[in-house]
């Protein structure tokens, strides 16, 4: 199994260096072969396209076109960068004509892009292409007595169109079908599939604010010992924030939340200590100690 | 007790159109309908509203067509007054916004139609019913226009043989009221419910028809309902005419365009009526599909499917199982349109002072005996307009009346008496259904003598079985099953009209086909049914026609 | 096929709070969720309220939540839902809107919101002869911007309105694109001079619910995106999220290696 990577922008290598490493250490470890795309610009995130949507679109088909010299499936270890490039590629295969003037930019670097790459989240590569029941096989640590509150992010969910959805049912419980496989109980609650306020963080605090507590709070009275998400945006939210949005709640709230190969690397035996849980806000001592 | 200059009851595109020129008059009106008017059955025309705007066009020739496409039972003064006007009409929606679909230099669109001898109709993709009416919506809010939303019409009020506002459900509350006006605008749309299957939606029940019915304004040409060629075989639900306009054919089980049989000329674009009996003869005939015929777009590409007709793509695709791109479509003829309706000169005035009325629910007569597509939506403007003009006319010059509070005891009378009858095992569903089945069966496309006696006598049984309904709910807030009932007692009182009028009149003209009177009789029959309510059912009469400009001919497509 | 229709059920004039009633029913192979409720209303329970008529998604009326996501239930099959017989199917009004009766939302705030936009036609200078000479590909987009029906299903679900009712919300922000959008409208300025203000285009948390929950193809946060692209064209760029957006453009575009 080998895959075109492209790790993100900043976020998952100095916001949320965890997540690099444990993401690169799970890989490696289940013998996942990864070619990072050194030159892959950060997709945007919907903020450049909020300003110069070609400029995001040439962003993305860069990296595209990247991965599509690889020959190999892209992957993705962020929602919103699952979601950002998605929605590039989709545009690109219903309008020939745009990618055709995107592509003029991209021949000025030595690019193009044709149209054929296709972008995965490692959590569609562990649930699909690496198989449940293999990585079943591959659990040492069983997560059976943690209750795992799934948080999978608006980029990776929305439009569901255009991102396999239809193609893939499954994908529509992959985090609950992964939480199982590993051996720990998913637990259901509304704000799973609700937004965590990111791109409002600095903007709005408040309404992102309410929409962390909201969603740990809920978590918490299903009975959730964890949250688990795929989206390092996410995590700075839950995790980051959480204190902020127990402040303005005026309550306790103390929910740790982990990566999604944070939480696999654990079940599969890494050693805690390389996954970078010590960058976390909410602190995961207990969980940790628990697996 | 409310009161205003001008009330108009609906708020679709014939009533908001009324309020809009009755706002820019100065006068004091508001809107009444019994949903908010953005969910008025306006906005489900999709094909196109028509003017002669083109340099090769004439509104006479649009009048001319619509003259013969009404088999010559139109008014021709009130047809004249329509195209003439439908330009101005068409570039005043422009001017307020409407989204029309633009040739090369950026002017309106027109695509073909039905019984047109030119291209003539403008259209909004193929919403453009929706487009218009949001247009006038939001008109009326920059106008800041007072409406009651959720409130429904349970009868007129009438003092001294005027017609003084009406007696209102808001059902939000349940509270009955009455709310007072110098002048009433009639602008409830359609009674499609009347008949199953129909393209109406479910608040087509013919409310305002009705009202007016039982205060004694005589309804006309009761027996002219137009059946669409292309509905879809299970929901009823309508595809645009304006396929046909861009190009898609008509086909029998043996793949043939079998219109060129019947309207060689014209072909698929035919007038409905035409179309619809053609279609129904195949189908008899044992040359159908599943009881239907097949409409083929597939030849017009996916392009431009896409870009001129996406609406019905999605409608075939999600209650049809259909892609149009692909495969031919099953539909049949459904009861779409009502001809008739209440009486009005070309202002919009019936015989009953300070009650006016437009729209669908009104008849001038500009539609006679066929209307031409894309003719309705352009009615509801000109006329609406007209209808809301002079009503604000009559308000500026008619004196206040406060009628008294009591005038509500009559309709509460009637609620409380469905509210506390025994339960006699009758369901208004049920009812309604066996109404619907016995129109489409009796009155429909093909009629006989025989068929429509045994329409009348089926409708007084149900009207029987009416007079036995029980409302179980007695809820004030949102009681639906009362207001459908109250529904019911409207279309039973319009089907008992529909089916006299046809069954008097022996001859066949324009959408009323009787097999014992196949050919048209101008001798006998070139006039207007008049029906009258009277408890023991309609009373007939008869009205000349106008005749100005175009005598009746053969009419052949 | 035979499935559980679970409805919420509220009456403002009883004392109890909004509970769920169970409607067993037998419906065809291609019933709408819309259909099954009329059959419960018709033949079953006369108290239910609820608001339907076109039933070909054109009218707005029957929108409400199904299995928790805001839809039209004329527009949603039976069918796509369930997977065996005697299956439940969960509606309930739609969300972010207080309940009159039963599947009856209250959707004041929902028109407030859309009048708030002004969202009539603001022509500017003498009128034309006739019409307005415009070029077909702008009808065409502003066509899919008016495919709205006003059916508040964006507005339900959205995930900002939840813990803020002050925001404006998807379909008045996507009603005043298609006036921004139009050149006849000359209002644009002030349009969106009010549309940056607080609870306007940069509140949006960009989480595509309102896309996702749309059967008419208005795509809602695709607008609000358009609208933020021009207001930052346009000059008005005093908004705290707006100087964000320029400033990270500006940084992502420099650090690049592309001539961009």
């Amino acid at each position: 199994m080998s895959y075109a990577f492209f790790p993100g922008c900043d976020v998952p290598r100095k916001s949320t260096p965890e997540l690099y490493v444990s993401a690169v250490g799970l890989c490696q470890k289940l013998g996942i072969e990864l070619e990072e795309l050194e030159y892959a610009p950060c997709t945007g995130s919907g903020m450049i396209q909020s300003k110069d949507q070609a400029l995001g679109d040439t962003f993305n088909a860069s990296t595209l076109a990247m991965a599509e010299l690889t020959e190999k499936p892209l992957m993705t270890i962020c929602s919103t960068c699952q979601g950002v490039i998605s929605q590039a590629n989709a545009r690109f295969k219903e309008e020939p004509d745009y990618l055709g003037e995107i592509n003029k930019t991209l021949q000025e670097g030595g690019l193009e892009y044709k149209g054929t790459t296709e972008v995965k989240h490692l959590l569609w590569v562990l649930t699909e292409d690496f198989g449940l029941d293999r990585l079943r096989s591959m659990v040492v640590r069983p997560l059976k007595d943690l209750r795992i509150a799934p948080f999978y992010g608006c980029y990776l969910l929305r439009p569901s169109a255009i991102l396999g959805y239809a193609e893939n049912p499954a994908r529509a419980s992959a985090l609950e079908d992964l939480i199982g496989a590993l051996g720990g109980t998913a637990v259901d609650f509304r704000g799973k599939k609700l937004c965590c306020g990111y791109p409002i963080v600095s903007d709005n605090e408040r309404n992102a604010n309410a929409m962390i507590a909201n969603h740990t709070l809920e978590a918490k009275e299903k009975g959730a010992d964890v949250m688990v998400t795929p989206c390092p945006l996410c995590h700075m939210n839950l995790d980051g924030a959480q204190p902020a949005a127990a402040d303005q709640k005026g309550t306790r709230i103390g929910l740790p939340v982990l990566h999604l190969s944070q939480m696999v690397g654990l079940a599969v035996g890494m050693d805690a200590s390389g996954l970078g849980f010590e960058r976390h806000t909410v602190s995961t001592k207990d969980v940790v100690a628990r697996v | 007790m409310p009161a205003h200059d001008v009330l108009v009851i609906g708020a679709g595109l014939a009533g908001m159109r009324a309020a809009l020129e009755a706002a820019r008059a100065g006068v004091d009106v508001a809107m009444l309908s019994k949903v908010q008017p953005l969910r008025s059955h306006s906005a489900a025309a999709q094909g196109g509203i028509n003017a002669a705007l083109g340099e090769d066009d004439s509104w006479e020739t649009h009048a001319f067509d619509t003259a013969k496409g009404s088999d010559y039972l139109g008014d021709q003064d009130a047809i004249e007054i329509l195209c003439k006007e439908a330009p101005a009409d068409i570039i005043e929606l422009e001017r307020m916004g409407t989204v029309f679909s633009r040739r090369e230099d950026g002017r309106i669109a027109q695509r073909p139609f039905g019984g047109a001898g030119f291209p003539r109709t403008c259209y909004v993709a193929d919403i453009t019913g929706q487009a218009i009416l949001h247009v006038v919506w939001e008109q009326l809010i920059g106008a800041d226009v007072r409406s009651y939303e959720e409130w429904f019409a349970l009868s007129l009020i009438v003092d001294d043989g005027v017609c003084r506002g009406a007696v209102a459900l808001n059902m939000r509350t349940g509270d009955v009221m009455p709310i007072q006006a110098k002048t009433t605008v009639m602008a409830t749309g359609g009674l499609g419910r009347v008949y199953h299957p129909t393209t109406n939606g479910f608040i087509c029940t013919g409310d305002g028809t009705s009202l007016a019915y039982r205060i004694g304004v005589p309804l006309m040409d009761m027996e002219f309902v137009q059946f669409h060629p292309t509905s879809l075989k299970e929901s009823g639900v309508l595809i645009t005419e304006g396929a046909r306009g861009e190009g898609a054919y008509l086909l029998n089980s043996l793949g043939e365009r079998f219109m060129s049989k019947y309207a060689p000329e014209k072909i698929e674009l035919a007038s409905r009526d035409v179309v619809s009996r053609a279609e129904q003869t195949e189908i008899d005939e044992g040359r159908g599909v599943d009881g239907c015929v097949l409409l083929d777009l597939r030849h017009l590409g996916a392009a431009r499917i896409k870009e001129r007709l996406p609406q019905i793509r999605e409608l075939a695709l999600d209650l049809a199982n259909t892609d149009v791109i692909e495969e031919p479509l099953q539909v049949r003829p459904g009861m779409h349109y009502q001809m008739g309706g209440i009486k009005t000169d070309i202002e919009g005035a019936t015989t009953i002072r300070g009650l006016y009325a437009a729209g669908e629910c009104a008849c001038v007569s500009v539609h006679g005996a066929n209307r031409l597509g894309g003719n309705s939506l352009l009615e509801t403007v000109v006329f609406g307009r007209r209808a809301g003009a002079a009503a604000s006319q009559y308000a500026r010059e008619a004196s206040n009346v406060t009628v008294p509070e009591t005038v509500v005891q009559r309709d509460l009378d009637q609620i409380q008496e469905l509210f506390s009858r025994s339960d006699q095992g009758e369901n208004a569903a049920a009812i309604r259904r066996e109404l619907g089945e016995t129109m489409r069966s009796n009155v429909g496309i093909f009629r006989t003598g025989e068929q429509l006696q045994s329409a009348c006598d089926t409708i007084g049984e149900l009207k029987k079985r009416y007079a036995r309904l029980k409302v179980r709910h007695t809820g004030e807030v949102f009681n639906t099953e009362l207001l459908s009932a109250i529904e019911l007692g409207f279309s039973l009182d319009l089907a008992e009209a529909m089916a006299a009028s046809a069954l008097a009149r022996e001859e066949s003209r324009g959408a009323h086909t009787r097999r014992d009177f196949p050919e048209r009789d101008d001798a006998n029959w070139l006039k207007h049914t008049v029906a009258y309510w009277t408890p023991d059912g309609p009373q007939l009469e008869y009205a000349p026609v106008n005749i100005i400009r175009w005598q009746p001919e053969r009419r052949v497509y | 096929m035979r499935i559980n229709l679970k409805v919420s059920r509220y009456d403002p004039q009883s004392d109890g709070d909004a509970h769920y009633q169970t409607y067993s029913l037998d419906l065809p192979h291609d019933a709408t969720v819309l259909d099954a409720l009329i059959q419960a209303h018709g033949y079953i329970d006369g108290s239910l309220a609820l608001r339907y008529s076109c039933r070909s998604a054109v009218c707005g009326s029957c929108a409400m939540r199904i299995d928790g996501q805001a839809r039209l239930g004329c527009k949603t099959k039976v069918v796509d839902l369930v997977h065996q017989e005697g299956q439940e199917v969960l509606v309930e009004p739609i969300g972010n809107m207080p309940t009159i009766k039963d599947l009856v939302a209250d959707m004041e705030s929902f028109w407030g919101k859309v009048r708030q936009v002004q969202p009539w036609l603001h022509p500017a200078g003498p009128e034309p002869e006739r019409e307005y000479l415009v070029p077909h590909a702008t009808m065409l987009d502003l066509a899919g911007a008016m495919n709205c029906i006003m059916c508040g299903a964006c507005v339900s679900d959205c995930t900002v309105l939840e813990v803020d009712p002050d925001f404006v919300a998807p379909a008045a922000l996507a009603k005043a694109y298609r006036f921004v959008g139009d050149p006849r409208d000359q209002a644009d300025g002030d349009r969106l001079r009010a549309l940056t203000e607080y609870g306007g285009v940069w509140d949006c948390t960009r989480c595509n619910m309102c896309v996702e929950v749309c059967q008419k193809g208005v795509a809602p946060m695709d607008r609000i995106l358009a609208l933020r692209r021009k207001a930052i064209e346009d000059g008005f760029q005093d908004h705290i999220a707006a100087r964000h957006v320029i400033e990270f453009e500006e940084q992502q575009r420099k650090a690049s290696w592309m001539g961009v």
